[in-house]
């Protein structure tokens, strides 16, 4: 939901600044997709859009980031779309995702040129083998992190198993993989009424469509 | 050419409503397609290549973009950005749309207990990928006592500290280079 930018009068405003124009949406979007490194994305974010340029409140902001950590994608473009929607509409949304990959993209590819045109040479070879190997102990980082969260009990280690063996061992592709668990994680943890069980069946509150 | 670009879209397009928890989680079939089914890249190249993505700036998963670009490699520097382009809106696009689409509807969903039990239902789901992804890496990551010990440094410097990830494996490119030479 756009604001209307005419609103201006907004005496109670928690939102400082003015409703940005594409251009200013497009420059923020894209220096935070050149400058959003590794982990704590989300927080970067936050801290652009709320807390430096006001463009959101919280209260507008926290739905957005519920939303895109529920979905499917990246959680920078997810919230790309969602901060451009609600500052300029479908337009604002389209800047914005375009401006946060872009940059980075034309990075990434200059880079990967070099690799596969200037080949393995000794020098590349050990810098990339160290490399390698930190982005090994990166990704197993997030391993740890994502089973803080997932383990809530016995039946959450099955499921974590349970997927890990059908990618591996039977080299199934993902979205299978998830069609399969998908449907017995959300069975688990569907929304029990009371400790006691009382009458009730699971899923005859899922909201209607 | 063509066969390669379409091929680029159909498997990212699929992959793009899947990456429940982010890009990482699509990573081995990432690698099942890149270097077993289309025989893009060899397995090194497709770990050298995720690194690369990795300590370059952006949002999770350029590596999208990177596995585009080698796909296309062989018909030519242009074909190849064009394949990059392809694999990237097809990754981003039809997660982008879902995104625009369900904000609509999420002012009702908000405080439906559901929410709680799909984030609770995704959560082991992505752990378990995210860990098949990390055994993929590791795999062509770690091929001696040297390399295995600058990953398990890495890992307890992500876990204890709040070192930035990116400076971490930047520092490990240079100490490799001086040691492993």
């Amino acid at each position: 939901m756009p604001k209307n930018p005419d609103s201006t009068a907004a005496p109670e405003a928690t939102l400082a600044s003015p409703i940005p124009s594409l251009a200013e949406i497009a420059g923020l979007f894209a220096f935070i997709g050149i400058t959003s490194f590794g982990g704590g994305l989300t927080a970067y974010i936050r801290r652009m859009v709320v807390t430096k340029k006001r463009w959101l409140t919280d209260e507008e902001f926290m739905p957005g980031l519920g939303l895109v950590q529920l979905l499917p994608g990246a959680n920078v473009v997810g919230l790309s779309v969602y901060i451009g929607n609600h500052l300029r509409g479908p337009l604002g949304s389209i800047v914005a995702v375009t401006s946060v990959i872009t940059p980075p993209f034309f990075i990434v590819c200059a880079l990967g040129f070099l690799y596969l045109h200037a080949g393995k040479t000794t020098d590349t070879g050990a810098i990339l083998a160290g490399v390698t190997a930190a982005a090994c102990g990166l990704m197993a980082s997030m391993v740890f992190e994502a089973g803080q969260k997932a383990i809530n009990g016995f039946f959450d280690i099955f499921l974590i198993s349970m997927t890990f063996a059908l990618t591996r061992l039977a080299h199934l592709h993902v979205p299978y993989v998830i069609l399969i668990m998908a449907p017995l994680a959300i069975w688990w943890h569907r929304p029990r009424p009371d400790k006691s069980g009382s009458g009730k069946t699971p899923g005859s509150d899922l909201p209607s469509t | 050419m063509t066969k390669a670009l379409l091929q680029l879209a159909a498997l990212f397009s699929t992959l793009s409503l899947s990456a429940f928890g982010g890009g990482k989680v699509i990573l081995p079939t990432m690698h099942q397609a890149a270097v077993g089914e289309y025989d893009w890249m060899t397995s090194q190249q497709f770990v050298d290549l995720f690194s690369i993505s990795m300590a370059a700036p952006g949002p999770s998963m350029m590596m999208v973009s990177l596995v585009g670009l080698k796909a296309c490699l062989p018909y030519g520097t242009v074909i190849a950005l064009l394949g990059a382009l392809v694999a990237t809106i097809g990754m981003f696009l039809p997660s982008s749309i879902l995104v625009f689409v369900a904000g609509g509807f999420w002012d009702r969903w908000e405080e439906s207990p559901w929410r709680k039990t799909i984030k609770k239902a995704i959560m082991p789901i992505s752990t378990g990928l995210i860990l098949a992804a990390t055994w993929i890496i590791a795999k062509d990551s770690i091929h001696s006592v040297a390399t295995g010990i600058m990953a398990m440094v890495a890992l307890g410097l992500m876990l204890f500290t709040k070192l930035n990830p990116v400076l971490m494996m930047g520092a490990a490119g240079v100490i490799s280079w001086g040691f492993l030479k």
